[in-house]
């Protein structure tokens, strides 16, 4: 349906997971909604399977920085984080890892006490409220192993990975929870195992926005998709209320304006407080809902690292799904390991190019030549764990300009000494797990540039300890809301995304009930 | 030229360099265009990441490409004429391959070290002869993928289980702050 921009609308900017999901949550009750996405539509026959050409066609490349003294600041400074500009989002790129938060990690400050340096607060939800939005959020994607949907089977890189953890008495593997079909459902074939899930998935049989929720959507009759529609500032009313939304078409970069009546952002954790703090005004002179300061603040990007090893007989890991394979015998808190929180291992499998850019950033010699030329032999995982909330892990506005004149954001982040422990008892594990199949040589990766990109826009009980209420509405400007990844108050030892679809499962369903309501 | 994110992720000192890519059209003079410059970076590349399962042909494919990327601009030309003057002079080709690397070491903060081993990473990895040596297949959705007893092919280690553990749902609904509190520990580092 067309939208005319003078009308009062419902808009969201971002497609990705939140911003996708909201759009179907109200599209699917009736009410109309312009959908801003800064890149294009990529279908999926579009798609390469090769990795580099694959990353440069639906990778975010506009200009960001980075600071801090984690090590991505030397090795990928242009590049802090790894995220996608194209319709459907980030989740273009994702795997498929699915796992829930566990009960207390609703409430970590409450949980694990004060942790020095540590801004760890409790969120204003639970485990109990979050439970249904969790079940429809895997039947949304299609997790495995959840609803009566079936496992993937196992494939090499997996066979390696579950025989170490079984050698080391660790219980808990699987081949999922995973949002790749294992058999047909919802419309979506089956995985064919091409090996190729990272780079957008030819087939389908992968769970992402654009072959779910944005044809659903556009189904209802209800949707304006605006492709190359990229937001540059929120404005308001003289009663403070958002009211409009000034957009660059990309491509031709004119400016344009939506009138608004309600603006859900979800541009991810880097965008959308970049978008909050670029729409600064003389009543809002820290930028918009950021009354409490908190914009931009408590980034995270969950622990992250990688172990791979070779063995002295082939493995071929790059055939078949990347990441179906998960252990959670680690997860729990359990301060004796000398940190709190916890975290997962999940296989992971990258071709040679990928592999060679980050095995070990900026290293050369014959041990890195080694470990490549045992490529046929290797097996992969990633750790993927609980990350410390930090003040000053931030976004903000740099001095550096983005191609169109816009200040290019920059991205803080010190690792906490919490985070450096686990990663370390993980990096143990790790390795062990593959020394008891027979590992000849294992590698420890630092942690890539971030694929999780978590917090900066805080969900918080009072305003002045967060951006967004429990129902990611900002505490400051009652008909804008917060619809991604951003909003996370924690980011507990699970991949985030199947969290991002049930809050914004939840939001879409309150925002229509106060939309028919008129309370907003 | 279009300036590619592969080339922006090599590595942070040469970000600048690749922001100036200008044109080569009106380039004079071209550095290592001299008989045997070609070979003489191929050795470097081949002492950076060393693999003797590669014949040297696709050293020097890669050697190329850096060749190319030294002669992008006025900066680069510089380093890399400076960088190229210092392996002939001390006909790096000839040493052994561990005087190669103590040598490589002695250079690793220059410019010229710089631009060729981010390129050598990248592309080496990238480079379609290595995929087949490595037995990378890449891409087989045209052939609808990895087929049953292809992806699974792995038989020097038993069949694992791939469902969830029957206690796994237990485990983790074994939840509650309040038990887990009870852990807390006042964490100072
Ligand atoms: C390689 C990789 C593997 C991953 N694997 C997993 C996994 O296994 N499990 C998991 O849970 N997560 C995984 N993730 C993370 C997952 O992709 C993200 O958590 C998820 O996509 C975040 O959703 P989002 O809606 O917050 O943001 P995004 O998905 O990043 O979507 C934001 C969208 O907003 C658009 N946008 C931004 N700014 C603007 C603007 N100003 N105007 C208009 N549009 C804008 C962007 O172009 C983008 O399309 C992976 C990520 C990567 C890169």
């Amino acid at each position: 349906m067309k939208i005319d921009k003078k009308e009062k609308a419902v808009v969201v900017i971002g497609s990705g997971p939140g911003g996708a999901q909201v759009a179907y949550q109200l599209t699917k009750q009736g009410i109309p909604v312009v959908l801003l996405e800064a890149g294009r539509r990529i279908m999926k026959e579009e798609y390469v399977n090769e990795e580099w050409p694959a990353f440069s066609q639906m990778a975010w490349l506009d200009k960001r920085t980075m600071t801090g003294n984690s090590r991505i600041v030397k090795d990928f400074n242009g590049l802090p984080t790894w995220l996608v500009k194209a319709v459907g989002g980030t989740a273009t790129h994702w795997a498929g890892a699915t796992p829930r938060f566990l009960d207390y990690e609703w409430k970590t400050k409450s949980t694990y006490g004060s942790v020095d340096g540590a801004t760890l607060m409790d969120w204003p939800i639970d485990g109990k409220e979050m439970k249904p939005y969790y079940v429809k959020a895997e039947d949304a994607i299609g997790s495995t192993h959840r609803g009566g949907r079936p496992a993937l089977p196992a494939n090499n890189n997996y066979k390696v990975f579950a025989e170490g953890a079984k050698r080391n008495g660790y219980k808990f593997y699987a081949t999922g929870p995973y949002g790749t079909n294992a058999a047909p459902y919802d419309g979506r074939p089956a995985s064919v195992q091409d090996g190729f899930n990272f780079q957008g998935d030819k087939s389908g049989a992968k769970w992402n926005p654009n072959v779910s929720e944005i044809p659903k959507a556009l189904a209802t009759g209800k949707l304006e998709l605006r492709e190359n529609s990229q937001a540059v500032q929120i404005t308001t009313d003289s009663s403070g209320k958002a009211d409009g939304v000034l957009y660059m078409d990309t491509k031709t970069k004119a400016l344009h304006r939506q009138e608004a009546k309600v603006i859900c952002v979800a541009g991810n954790s880097i965008e959308t407080p970049r978008l909050f703090l670029m729409s600064a005004s003389a009543r809002h002179p820290n930028g918009l809902a950021n009354s409490s300061d908190q914009v931009g603040r408590n980034y995270m990007r969950h622990l992250t690292g990688s172990v791979y090893a070779t063995f002295d007989k082939p493995v071929n890991f790059f055939r078949g799904e990347t990441m179906a394979g998960f252990l959670a015998d680690e997860v729990k808190h359990n301060p004796k390991r000398g940190f709190v929180g916890g975290y997962y291992l999940e296989t992971l499998a990258l071709g040679p190019s990928f592999l060679g850019a980050f095995l070990d950033p900026g290293k050369w010699g014959k041990k890195f030549a080694d470990m490549m030329d045992g490529y046929q032999n290797m097996a992969g995982m990633w750790i993927v764990g609980e990350d410390m909330p930090q003040a000053n892990n931030r976004i903000t506005l740099g001095s550096a300009k983005d191609a169109f004149g816009l200040p290019a954001p920059n991205v803080h982040f010190d690792d906490h000494p919490n985070d450096t422990a686990m990663r370390n008892h993980a990096y143990e594990k790790g390795e062990a797990i593959y020394k008891a199949v027979g590992a000849t040589q294992t590698y420890r990766v630092t942690p890539y540039p971030h694929t999780h990109n978590l917090g900066s826009m805080r969900m918080s009980a009072k305003a002045k300890d967060g951006v967004v209420d429990k129902y990611g509405r900002c505490h400051d400007v009652k008909n804008l809301f917060v619809s991604d990844g951003s909003v996370m108050t924690t980011g507990a030892a699970c991949n985030p995304t199947l969290t991002i679809t049930a809050l914004a499962i939840r939001q879409g369903e309150y925002l229509a009930e106060q939309l028919k309501k008129g309370n907003v | 030229m279009k300036i590619t994110r592969r080339e922006l992720l090599i590595s942070a000192g040469s970000l600048l360099a690749y922001s100036q890519l200008g044109s080569l059209a009106n380039a004079e003079v071209n550095i290592a265009a001299q008989p045997g410059d070609q070979e003489m970076i191929a050795s470097m590349c081949k002492a950076l990441y060393p693999h003797d399962r590669f014949p040297m042909n696709i050293y020097m494919d890669i050697a190329a490409g850096a060749i190319k990327k030294g002669n992008a601009d006025t900066g680069a030309k510089i380093s890399f004429r400076a960088g190229l003057d210092g392996l002939k002079i001390n006909s790096f080709d000839k040493m052994s391959f561990k005087k190669q690397t103590k040598y490589l070491n002695s250079i690793a903060n220059t410019p010229f070290f710089g631009l060729v081993r981010g390129h050598t990473v990248v592309a080496l990895y990238d480079h379609k002869e290595v995929h087949k040596i490595f037995g990378y297949q890449g891409a087989s959705f045209d052939r609808g993928g990895y087929k049953d007893g292809e992806y699974n092919d792995l038989s020097w280690l038993p069949e694992p289980r791939i469902e969830e553990h029957p206690d796994l749902t237990a485990f983790l609904d074994d939840s509650s702050p309040k038990k887990y509190a009870s852990l807390k520990t006042k964490k100072t580092f």
